[in-house]
């Protein structure tokens, strides 16, 4: 009809995020803009604290954005939290890279199909999970971690060890290290329930 | 780890990081991908909470340059004065209007004011990618425009509100607010409506109001100075004609 209508439906579009998976799914380019503002410092922040290499964050910053690209068809625009699975694939991107470069867990790479990935995964799971009020509850249950329990946590998150391989790393027995990482999710999830509803 | 000591939430948070070692692995996977409500719930709970866990990550400003390779992907040209130029052309065709408008029409000054401040407000909501910043960019242009006019509508009730600015040679540009978003099925429609004796309404265009209940619609083209502009809510597909009563009008 004219320019106008389009520019308060861009809006609607561009305040929701149902709007912009559905425009990701019309593969409008000003979509991936948009998705790359929301969630682009985020997305590289995880895989450089990661991997630790600005390049090679680069490349999987881009790898991560192409997967959600091409795997937008199959997320629930209604019912989807888009962030947390954008957070995961790019941890999974990260983790494959690590896993390659170490030869760890048999070199094994993140199937597109597995459970932690696929978009069905993210179905009825909180929008709004990802925001500077629960970013600050869990950076203050960290403190409240010990230093081994925040160990194992970091090891888990950012570095994709196994509960055996961080026994190895840490040269602990595999009980503590189980005692330590079992202590530090109740701790966290505890804090975070506290603020988000169940 | 026994099974005395095991969580489920903790298997599955390890589970969702990938680092879940066998045999729970397969257990768990097996369980997920047979579609068993009970482990989908637990997975969604740990997704979320690694989700949320990630998200506290210390934030690190990329290169711009990635921000370029991952817009390739969708085949986006790279404009490096993107956002830059349009909040410099923004401000730029604020200023001026400011100072044209002022000098211009003294008894308009309050009244367009107030519609330049609703349309920025507007237009910091809405412009987001530079697609959109090309189109408000046009809707400051008809701001600037030297025979845009302003009649505010519903001062006095409690909604809707708004002004309708009208230029002979562009166009209508209505702009309201306390207008909530149509119920399903329905969409709201403009109408200009000629003073001439017997004249009918045209119709000038669909909208549908933000969340927040604001909408900002320009009907582009000629139109008559005295013309009066109504809003009904009609049908989603539109209406030739009004079909309900008009939520509000406006007019000289």
């Amino acid at each position: 009809m004219n320019f106008l209508l389009s520019l308060i439906f861009a809006a609607i579009d561009a305040r929701t995020e149902v709007g912009l998976v559905e425009r990701l799914k019309r593969r409008e380019g000003s979509a991936m803009s948009e998705l790359y503002d929301r969630y682009g410092k985020l997305v590289y922040s995880v895989i450089l604290r990661m991997v630790r290499e600005t390049s090679v964050a680069e490349d999987l910053t881009q790898e991560a954005f192409l997967r959600v690209w091409n795997r937008v068809q199959f997320f629930d625009a209604e019912k989807g939290a888009l962030g947390p699975w954008i957070l995961a694939v790019a941890r999974n991107r990260a983790i494959d890279h690590l896993r390659s470069a170490t030869n760890r867990m048999s070199g094994k790479t993140t199937d597109i199909d597995a459970p932690i990935e696929h978009p069905e995964a993210f179905v009825n799971l909180e929008r709004d999970i990802i925001n500077s009020d629960h970013a600050r509850v869990l950076k203050l249950a960290m403190g409240k971690l010990s230093d081994k329990q925040r160990e194992v946590i970091e090891l888990a998150y950012y570095e994709g060890l196994s509960q055996s391989e961080m026994a190895e790393r840490m040269n602990q027995p595999l009980g503590s290290v189980k005692s330590w990482v079992r202590t530090a999710l109740k701790i966290l999830r505890s804090e975070l329930e506290e603020v988000v509803s169940v | 780890m026994s099974a005395q000591e095991d969580d489920p939430r903790d298997l599955y948070e390890l589970y969702a990081l990938g680092i879940l070692e066998e045999p729970e692995r397969s257990r768990l996977e097996t369980a997920i991908r047979s579609g068993d409500p009970e482990a989908r719930k637990r997975l969604r709970e740990a997704m979320r909470n690694n989700a949320a866990m990630l998200a506290s990550t210390e934030l690190v400003e990329p290169p711009q340059r990635l921000r370029n390779r991952v817009l390739s992907i969708a085949g986006v040209e790279h404009r490096a004065w993107g956002w830059r130029f349009f909040w410099v052309a923004a401000t730029a065709s604020l200023l001026l209007a400011s100072v044209y408008l002022g000098t211009e029409w003294n008894h308009n000054a309050n009244e367009l004011a107030a519609a330049r401040t609703q349309v920025q407000q507007l237009l910091k909501e809405a412009a987001t990618t530079n697609a959109e910043l090309a189109q408000a960019r046009n809707v400051l242009r008809f701001l600037e425009a030297a025979e845009t006019r302003v009649v505010s509508f519903g001062p006095d009730e409690p909604k809707p509100r708004g002004r309708v600015l009208l230029n002979p040679g562009r166009g209508v540009l209505l702009i309201a607010s306390n207008l909530p978003p149509a119920p399903a099925g329905r969409i709201y429609e403009m109408w200009i409506i000629p003073k001439t004796p017997g004249a009918k309404p045209l119709p000038a265009g669909l909208f549908q109001t933000t969340a927040s209940g604001n909408a900002l619609h320009l009907q582009e083209g000629a139109v008559a100075p005295d013309s009066i502009v109504a809003v009904t809510l009609e049908p989603e597909s539109g209406s030739s004609a009004p079909t309900t009563t008009p939520l509000f009008a406006a007019g000289a």
